[in-house]
């Protein structure tokens, strides 16, 4: 009885934060606007068309990411090869380039400039070109991790009795790849939905989301009224969703301690040529713009190198490690009390999507209504990175508790052992993969830092981010070559902390020797 | 962690309110020389804390919403777009300029300290290559010849945007801009963001197609300065039409209801100084308004507007809201 009412005081944790972070900014931010909600603003043909649209490509993008992210998933997971592990730590890579670099790359690639010679700019495939960039490594991580918990004896099973391949896949992999996929899905769908997206960098303004015309009601017009009428409903559509996904995963969850099947190299010409056609995807997806990034930045020639001897890389550089690190030890704390706390509550466990599905430039504004004072304040910026990062360090341990059987603690328990001691010895030990990719998440997000340019900034709190926009503010082909190199180091920069963050535990290593 | 380090910012910044603090707010384009600003502070005795609060838009949008708790003492980067409107909503104390040489361009109630030109920037090469002439008006942009050449900023969400529309409505006359807008539009304008993006993604002197963007007059002197090799021209070159040319005059001004008035005055006089006028061009590209401050060699290769159409202020902050709604039904809600 005492573990559920510690339980339950862990939910107050996060949700204070959510509260002073994300819920109130917002409530101040509506009432500034007089709250006099006005309807008409949705029978605005153009604002229809935005909020369709909006739809539109979020679902697009969320069939496309599943069609081809499933399959080249499993060619991920099934197969062993040489760099196996560092690939699946890469895939977290896109997420951390900044907007405008990845349009770069990725105009490098299908441009009127491009290499490729094949000029896509502002055809739809660019754009959903784009979005896969950002959207198809989310769907692949899941994927993996979700095929690394079908039971290699159920497999062997199916295998036994008959089943082809094909059909062990259907009827053994695919139940339980569902939960996770479903919540990698939903999440694309949130990004596409209410992101500022790469979208609209690649097809211009007819393919703005709705999040834009909010962002220049609010930053420009100071039209409140509108703004948030408009991100209420945004919150209560892509607020559906999210409550949607946290019911289905807790439905679709499976505890019980799996032994997985381990990687196997690829042995008949049909695997080799699958496991080749999902690199080759891959890398055409996921890994071209980035490489088309650093590619520029190494032809970029030694002057363009020199950028990173200057006082002001090397400030942004200890900047970006000082408050990823901040941002993460904030996001670790509450990731772990929100998900601990979201065991019994439905509505919490949706909760954890709040600040994805909060519109950035809303609750950038509130917070600077409501806490005048402390606008510029250090604290205030980290809040904002720990808001936007934690959330994922609450998803993965939620999911990954649901997983833990509950007669494991129980036995502990029973057996003589304290609750915290059940829960360091039996549950922690099973979560901590989970919290690990979490926190490579929660590392993303901090290091890529979308939402944070529209906080108030000081100079010297530059990070290597804020340093390549403010590159790109510049004319001069010295501007354009110290971006990309800027860019290059952030890579490397996230690749180290991913490889880091989840350094495999002794165990996984065994497997992927295996 | 988390409450450490909210405590130790709290801590830090208690402290910080009891040290003499002069709190400057700017748009994220403000740079000035290290050492200007340390020598302000060891001459004025207090610590200056620039806060950058996004695009000019932006900024001014945060001080009026923030007027009952004003977070700064004194405002750099507000220009003759936005003065009307932070006049009207009341959050400028009327700052006088310091005595001195008169200088041209001025703001009305604040401290004018730089000045450039929103125009029309053209990619040498491609024109060069394609053996088309350079447009003479505007109307010329809106001809078969000119399809899908030309890249614009939304003005609802970048300041150049905003200014070249103000430049087009002054230039043409509102009925006969809209007008040419809505021509524009037919003949394939593209619209984009912001500066960087409409710069790096769509002009075509880097990674796009069109050869035509709305940028700054000074913007092929900065192209020579930041190349890899030293240019003897700029790869691109100001296209100065009628109607297509704006002033923007930026100034500094005290916060309604801020503190450290005293400091605050020094820092607007110290924008004025000699040494900061001679900085400010290489560091934001903007020309300095006190007469006869030197100029780095390079602005020599960008061509200074002899003409511009620039809306009063006053007409600026009456009106623009309502031409940049007519704008976005124009050229962006039409078709649909």
């Amino acid at each position: 009885m005492r573990a559920v009412f510690s339980r339950q005081a862990l939910a107050l944790l996060p949700l204070a934060f959510l509260i002073l972070m994300a819920l109130a900014p917002l409530a101040r931010l509506l009432y500034e606007g007089g709250g006099g909600l006005s309807a008409n603003l949705f029978f605005d043909d153009y604002l229809r068309w935005r909020l369709v649209w909006s739809l539109t490509q979020a679902a697009v993008t969320c069939v496309l990411a599943l069609a081809i992210g499933l399959p080249l998933a499993w060619a991920l997971a099934r197969f062993a090869f040489p760099g196996r592990v560092l690939i699946l730590r890469l895939l977290l890579l896109p997420f951390v380039m900044p907007t405008l670099v990845a349009a770069l790359g990725v105009l490098a690639l299908f441009g009127p400039h491009g290499v490729t010679g094949l000029n896509l700019q502002d055809t739809p495939w660019l754009l959903l070109y784009g979005n896969l960039f950002y959207n198809l490594p989310l769907v692949i991580r899941a994927a993996c991790e979700a095929l690394a918990t079908v039971p290699a004896s159920r497999l062997a099973a199916a295998r036994t009795l008959g089943c082809t391949a094909w059909r062990a896949f259907w009827r053994v992999e695919w139940p339980v790849a569902r939960p996770w996929l479903a919540s990698a899905l939903c999440l694309v769908f949130l990004y596409c939905f209410s992101g500022f997206g790469l979208a609209l960098l690649l097809g211009g303004q007819r393919y703005a989301t709705v999040e834009v015309e909010i962002y220049s009601l609010v930053a420009y017009e100071l039209n409140l009224a509108d703004a948030g009428a408009l991100a209420l409903l945004l919150l209560c559509l892509s607020g559906g969703v999210a409550f949607g996904y946290a019911w289905l995963e807790r439905r679709l969850a499976t505890p019980g301690k799996v032994e997985p099947l381990p990687p196997r190299p690829a042995a008949t010409l049909a695997e080799r040529t699958l496991l080749a056609g999902a690199l080759v995807l891959l890398a055409l997806f996921a890994a071209a713009p980035l490489l088309a990034v650093a590619g520029r930045a190494l032809s970029a020639g030694v002057e363009a190198w020199a950028v990173l001897g200057e006082g002001d890389t090397l400030a942004a550089l200890a900047n970006t490690l000082r408050f990823s690190a901040l941002a993460l030890g904030a996001a670790a704390v509450l990731g772990l009390a929100h998900a601990l706390a979201a065991q019994r509550w439905l509505w919490l466990r949706a909760a954890a999507f709040l600040p994805f599905v909060l519109s950035p430039v809303c609750v950038a504004f509130g917070l600077l209504l409501l806490y005048p004072g402390w606008s510029a304040s250090l604290a205030l910026l980290l809040g904002a990175y720990a808001l936007l990062a934690y959330p994922f360090v609450a998803k993965s341990v939620a999911a990954a508790l649901d997983g833990v059987p509950p007669q494991w603690p129980q036995a502990a328990r029973t057996l003589g052992a304290s609750a915290p001691r059940a829960f360091a010895r039996v549950v922690w030990p099973l979560l901590q993969p989970a919290f690990r990719r979490g926190l490579a998440f929660a590392a993303a997000t901090a290091l890529g830092e979308f939402a944070v340019t529209l906080f108030l900034s000081r100079p010297e709190w530059t990070t290597l981010t804020t340093l390549i926009y403010q590159r790109l503010g510049r004319p001069g082909a010295a501007s354009l070559d110290a971006a990309l190199v800027l860019s290059s180091v952030l890579m490397l920069f996230a690749v180290s902390a991913f490889v880091i963050i989840e350094w495999p535990a002794r165990r996984d290593r065994d497997s992927d020797h295996a | 962690m988390f409450k450490k380090v909210l405590w130790l910012a709290l801590c830090t910044s208690a402290l910080g309110a009891q040290a003499a603090e002069l709190r400057v707010l700017t748009h994220s384009s403000f740079a000035l020389s290290k050492e200007l600003l340390a020598g302000f502070e060891q001459q004025s005795g207090v610590k200056v804390v620039v806060i950058k609060a996004g695009d000019a838009g932006e900024m001014v949008n945060k001080l009026i919403l923030t007027r009952a708790n004003p977070i700064a003492d004194v405002v750099y980067g507000i220009d003759n777009t936005l003065l009307g409107k932070a006049q009207q909503a009341g959050v400028l104390e009327p700052t006088a300029s310091p005595a001195g040489a008169a200088v041209k361009q001025t703001l009305p109630g604040m401290v004018s300290v730089d000045y450039g030109y929103v125009t029309l920037n053209y990619d040498k090469a491609w024109f060069a290559k394609q053996k088309l002439a350079l447009p003479k008006s505007l109307d010329e942009l809106t001809r078969p010849a000119y399809k899908n050449l030309v890249v614009v900023e939304n003005p609802a969400t970048s300041s150049p945007g905003l200014a070249f529309l103000l430049a087009t409505v002054k230039g043409l006359g509102e009925e006969p801009a809209f007008a040419w807008w809505g021509k524009l539009r037919d003949n394939g304008v593209k619209v984009a963001k912001g500066w960087s993006e409409a710069y790096y993604t769509d002009f075509s002197k880097n990674g796009g197609s069109r050869p035509i963007v709305v940028s700054y007059a000074t913007s092929p002197a900065a192209e020579v300065f930041y190349s890899k090799q030293k240019l003897a021209e700029a790869p691109t070159g100001n296209l100065l039409l009628k109607g297509g040319v704006f002033q923007q005059v930026e100034g500094v001004a005290l916060v309604k209801g801020g503190g450290q008035k005293k400091a605050a005055r020094q820092f607007v006089d110290f924008l004025r100084s000699d040494a900061v006028q001679a900085d400010l061009p290489r560091q934001m590209w903007m020309y300095p308004v006190v007469p006869g401050v030197k100029l780095n060699p390079v602005f020599a290769l960008a061509q200074q507007p002899v003409a511009h159409d620039t809306p009063d202020s006053q007409a600026i902050a009456a009106k623009s809201a309502g031409w940049v709604s007519r704008w976005t039904r124009v050229v962006l809600k039409s078709g649909y």
